[in-house]
C-alpha cells in the first residue's frame, strides 16, 4: 500500500475531527472519542493519546446524548452543524490532521434485506469533498465495515488511493487481545476456517468475518479473494451440519475456546452440547455464511446467539492433526468495560500521528463484500451468490493484535 | 486402549455452585483444553461428601448417573469398600458447605482432617497415590506445614492451590528479573477471595531473581489507613496505575456515562471503594508486596510489579458463569499430576501463602500491628517453566 506523509506542522499535536452518528453511553462514537480525549489503560499505564479531538459533527442527538456534555467538558472541542465545518473548524478549508468516522448506532432506516442504512458513505463523501476542495488530504478511520453497499465501499477505497491518504477501517476484533495470545503462523497451509459469533446479520456478522479474515489472510500465498457466498438460516444450518458441510472438529475447537459456552444440563454441569442439544441452546434462528475463496480455502461463519457470548475461530492446517483455534477477547461478562476499544484507539492514534495503517484496507473491503453477499443470499432464499467483484488480493506480514 | 484410572473425590459439599461441580465434575464430563473437549482417562469411582443433606445436593444424582458410590467414610471411599487402597488418585475439595468461622474470619474447612484421614489410609495400606487439594491447604499455617510434611515423608505427589496462578494471563507474562516491589488488586470477601489474590501474587513474584526467600513480616491495614499508607510510600501509586491499566471493570463514571477512568489518579477511587484493606508483605530479600482489596471499584484481579526497573502488569482471566473456564485450567494441572506423578508446581507455594494469609488476619484482629513471621522464612524452587495455561511455548 502506498502511504503519504502525515500533513501537519512540526511539533504540534495533531487535531482530529470526529464524525459521529450518535454519541451516547457505550455507542461506538462515545467509546472511541472518549478514549482519544481522556485516555485509556494501555500496557502498564494510563495512556493519553498525543492528539487533540477539536471538532465533532454529530448526526443525531437522542435524549441521552453526551456530545454536548463533552463539548462543555473540553473547552477546545466544538460541535459543528455540518461535516464540512467540522473539518474546516468553521473556516474555508481543511483544518484538521485526521478524521475519525463512526457511523454506528443511532436511528436509521432498515432496507428490505435487514441492513441498517448507516451514512458511512455519505460522511466519507462529504469528507473527501473537503479534501479535494482544500487540495490536501489527511488520514481517515472508518469504524466497522465500509458501507452496506459494496459499490460504495469500493469507491471509498479507490478514492483513498486516488487522493493518497492513509485509510483504516474495520472491527475492533482483529486488533483485540486473544486467548490464548497467538496468531496463525504466516504462510500456513490453511484448508478450512470456521468462526462462531453472536448477534444478528449486518451488525455482528462483520465482526465474526473480520476475526476469521485476519487469520485467513495469513495463509500461504496471501489473500486471493472470495469466489462465492451462501447464507443459511434456521434448520438449513443444522441440516448442513448433518450433511458434513464443514469440519466438525473446527466447530468444536471454536466452542472449546469460548469462555461462555452454555451448558445444556439443567444442573449447571459444564458439558459440551450434543448435536441434539444444540438447537435448543441457540436463542434465535442460527445463521451461517458458507464462503468459498478463489484459492480453494473454505470458510463458514456462524451466528449462534445464546450458545456462547463470544467470538472464536479455528483453522484446519494441512498435515497438522489438531486445528489452530483462538478466542477474540471482548471482556468476560456484561459488567466489563468495553476495553477492546483500547487497541483500536491505539491504532487510530498511530494512523493519525504517524500515517500508519496496521493492515490493508482491502481486508475490510473484502469482509464488507462478504457480509453483503451473505445477507443477499439469505434475502434470496439461501441462493449461492457468485462474487466476481470480491476478486481482491492482498498480503499481510505483521501480526497486529494486542499482545502486550 | 490403556486402562482407565480410578479417582476418588473427597469433598465437603456438592451442589451446582460448589467447587465439587466446577472442579470435580470435569473428570465426569470433560473440559475445554487447548481447543478440544478433553475427556480425562479417569473414572470417579468413589466419593465422600461431608454435608449431603441439603436439597441442592448433587452427589446422589451423579453417583447414580455415572455409576460410582458415595461412601460414609473417607477410608471407604479410597478403598471402594475393600480393605485396601483401591484408587489411583484423590481429589480433595473442601471448599463450600456450612462450617464455623474463627475469630479471624477464617472458615474452618476440614481440609487438614480430611487430608490426615487420606494419609492414614496410605500408611495403613502401604501405598500412596497423588493428591490434589483444592485452594489453600488449611486456614492454619501449622496444619498446612504438617500436610506438606506428610506428603514429603510418604513421598506422594501433592498439588494444591488456587486457579488464579494457572488461568490465562493477559498478557501472558512472567517475571524473571529483579523484582523490588509488587502490587496485587483483588476483590471479594475474606478469607475466601483474599487467599486467591495472595496466591496469584505469589505465583508472579516467586520466579524473581534470587529465588523465593520467604516472608519476614506482614501487616494488614484497613480503611483510611490504606490510602495514608499509599501516600507514605508503603505501597506504590505507580504500581496501582499499572495494575488498574489492566482492569476491564466498569464502575463509577465509567458506569454512569461510559468514560474510561484513570482511577489511580482520581479521587473517585476512594469514593468507590467500600472498606479498603491492604495486606503488606515484607519478603526476606527486601521485596515489598501489597495486596489491595478494592471492593466497589473493580471486579477483576490485576497485578503490577517493578521488574528490572520497568513496570510490568497483567490481568488474571476469570470468566464467570457459564463455564468458569479457570476451574478447567486448574483441573488440567491436577490431571497432569495424576498422569505424570509429578506436581507441576510445589505445594510449598500454597503453604507459604497459607501462612501469609493467616498472619495477615492475625494482624487484622490485633490492632493491625506489624507481625514478624520467622516461621515463614522458607525457600522453594518454582517450576522450571511457567505452568499457567496459555503460557507462550517456544520462541
Amino acid at each position: 500500500m502506498t502511504q503519504t506523509a502525515v500533513h501537519r506542522s512540526p511539533g504540534k499535536r495533531p487535531r482530529v475531527a470526529g464524525l459521529i452518528s450518535e454519541y451516547r453511553r457505550y455507542s461506538h462514537g462515545q467509546n472511541i472519542i472518549d478514549r482519544l480525549m481522556g485516555g485509556y489503560g494501555w500496557e502498564s499505564q494510563w495512556h493519553y493519546p498525543e492528539l487533540d479531538v477539536v471538532s465533532l459533527y454529530v448526526d443525531q442527538f437522542p435524549e441521552n446524548d453526551l456530545s454536548r456534555e463533552r463539548e462543555q467538558r473540553h473547552p477546545d472541542l466544538h460541535i459543528y452543524p455540518t461535516i464540512a465545518e467540522a473539518l474546516s473548524l468553521g473556516g474555508s478549508e481543511l483544518a484538521v490532521d485526521g478524521v475519525v468516522l463512526i457511523a454506528e448506532h443511532g436511528d436509521y432506516p432498515l432496507n428490505d434485506k435487514g441492513q441498517m442504512l448507516y451514512p458511512r458513505y455519505d460522511f466519507f463523501q462529504q469528507t473527501v469533498d473537503v479534501f479535494r476542495a482544500s487540495g490536501r488530504s489527511v488520514p481517515v478511520f472508518c469504524d466497522k465495515h465500509l458501507s452496506y453497499n459494496f459499490d460504495w465501499a469500493r469507491q471509498m477505497v479507490d478514492t483513498a488511493q486516488e487522493l493518497g491518504f492513509p485509510f483504516m477501517a474495520g472491527s475492533s476484533l482483529p486488533v483485540a487481545r486473544r486467548v490464548p495470545s497467538i496468531d496463525l503462523p504466516l504462510g500456513s497451509e490453511a484448508e478450512e476456517i470456521v468462526g462462531i459469533g453472536v448477534g444478528n446479520i449486518d451488525s455482528y456478522d462483520i465482526h465474526a468475518l473480520e476475526a476469521m479474515q485476519c487469520l485467513a489472510e495469513r495463509r500461504r500465498g496471501g489473500e486471493t479473494g472470495v469466489k462465492s457466498v451462501r447464507g443459511l438460516r434456521g434448520d438449513s444450518v443444522w441440516q448442513a451440519m448433518d450433511e458434513g458441510a464443514w469440519d466438525p472438529a473446527l466447530f468444536e475447537a471454536c466452542l472449546c475456546r469460548s469462555l461462555s459456552l452454555k451448558p445444556a444440563d439443567e444442573t449447571h454441569r459444564h458439558t459440551y452440547p450434543t448435536r441434539q442439544e444444540l438447537p435448543g441452546l441457540v436463542e434465535r434462528p442460527p445463521v451461517a455464511y458458507q464462503i468459498q475463496y478463489n484459492d480453494g480455502l473454505k470458510a463458514t461463519m456462524f451466528l449462534l446467539p445464546g450458545l456462547a457470548q463470544d467470538i472464536t475461530a479455528a483453522v484446519r492446517i494441512k498435515n497438522q492433526p489438531e486445528p489452530f483455534s483462538v478466542l477474540f477477547y471482548l471482556g468476560a461478562g456484561h459488567h466489563m468495560q468495553p476495553n477492546f476499544f483500547n487497541p483500536l484507539s491505539h491504532h487510530i492514534e498511530n494512523l493519525i500521528c504517524k500515517g500508519e495503517t496496521p493492515f490493508p484496507i482491502e481486508r475490510t473491503l473484502l469482509t464488507t463484500g462478504t457480509a453483503i453477499a451473505g445477507i443477499d443470499s439469505l434475502h434470496q432464499g439461501e441462493q449461492l451468490i457468485n462474487t466476481p467483484h470480491l476478486d481482491i488480493s492482498y498480503q499481510v506480514e505483521a501480526s497486529t493484535f494486542r499482545r502486550t | 486402549m490403556a486402562d482407565r484410572k480410578k479417582l476418588a473425590i473427597i469433598t465437603t459439599f456438592w451442589d451446582w455452585r460448589s467447587h465439587a461441580n466446577h472442579m470435580g465434575e470435569r473428570f465426569l464430563v470433560g473440559y475445554p483444553r487447548d481447543g478440544l473437549w478433553h475427556h480425562p482417562d479417569f473414572d470417579i469411582v468413589g466419593a465422600f461428601v461431608d454435608q449431603r443433606d441439603g436439597d441442592d445436593d448433587l452427589s446422589s444424582h451423579r453417583a447414580k448417573e455415572f455409576g460410582f458410590t458415595v461412601y460414609p467414610t473417607i477410608a471407604a471411599a479410597l478403598r471402594l469398600g475393600t480393605d485396601q487402597l483401591a484408587v489411583d488418585a484423590v481429589l480433595l475439595i473442601a471448599e463450600h458447605g456450612d462450617y464455623p468461622s474463627n475469630e479471624k474470619g477464617q472458615k474452618l474447612y476440614p481440609r487438614f482432617e480430611f487430608f490426615s484421614q487420606i494419609v492414614d489410609v496410605f500408611r495403613q495400606d502401604g501405598r500412596c497415590v497423588p493428591v490434589f487439594n483444592d485452594k489453600h491447604l488449611s486456614y492454619s499455617f501449622d496444619k498446612a506445614r504438617q500436610m506438606v510434611a506428610m506428603a514429603r515423608e510418604l513421598d506422594f505427589p501433592l498439588l494444591s492451590g488456587s486457579s488464579l496462578p494457572v488461568t490465562f494471563r493477559m498478557p501472558p507474562i512472567t517475571l524473571e528479573g529483579h523484582v523490588d516491589e509488587a502490587l496485587m488488586i483483588g476483590v471479594g470477601g475474606s478469607d475466601a477471595m483474599d487467599y486467591h489474590a495472595l496466591e496469584a501474587m505469589q505465583s508472579m513474584v516467586e520466579r524473581r531473581q534470587g529465588g523465593e526467600t520467604g516472608v519476614r513480616a506482614v501487616q494488614l491495614i484497613e480503611g483510611a489507613d490504606v490510602w495514608r499508607a499509599g501516600e507514605d510510600g508503603r505501597w506504590s501509586r505507580r504500581l496501582l496505575e499499572g495494575a488498574l491499566a489492566r482492569s476491564d471493570s466498569r464502575s463509577g463514571i465509567a458506569l454512569t456515562d461510559g468514560r474510561p477512568q484513570d482511577l489511580a489518579h482520581s479521587d473517585e477511587l476512594e469514593e468507590l471503594v467500600e472498606d479498603p484493606s491492604a495486606y503488606l508483605i515484607e519478603y526476606v530479600d527486601g521485596l515489598k508486596a501489597t495486596l489491595l482489596m478494592l471492593n466497589g471499584a473493580v471486579q477483576d484481579y490485576t497485578f503490577a510489579a517493578r521488574c528490572d526497573g520497568e513496570v510490568r502488569s497483567l490481568q488474571f482471566l476469570l470468566p464467570g458463569a457459564p463455564n468458569v473456564v479457570y476451574s478447567a485450567c486448574l483441573m488440567q494441572k491436577a490431571e497432569e499430576m495424576f498422569d505424570s506423578g509429578k506436581a507441576p508446581y510445589p505445594a510449598e507455594r500454597t503453604m507459604l501463602v497459607c501462612g501469609m494469609l493467616e498472619r495477615c488476619l492475625e494482624s487484622k484482629i490485633t490492632d493491625h500491628q506489624r507481625l514478624e513471621t520467622p516461621e515463614l522464612i522458607l525457600s522453594y524452587q518454582p517450576p522450571e517453566t511457567p505452568q499457567f495455561v496459555g503460557a507462550p511455548t517456544g520462541p
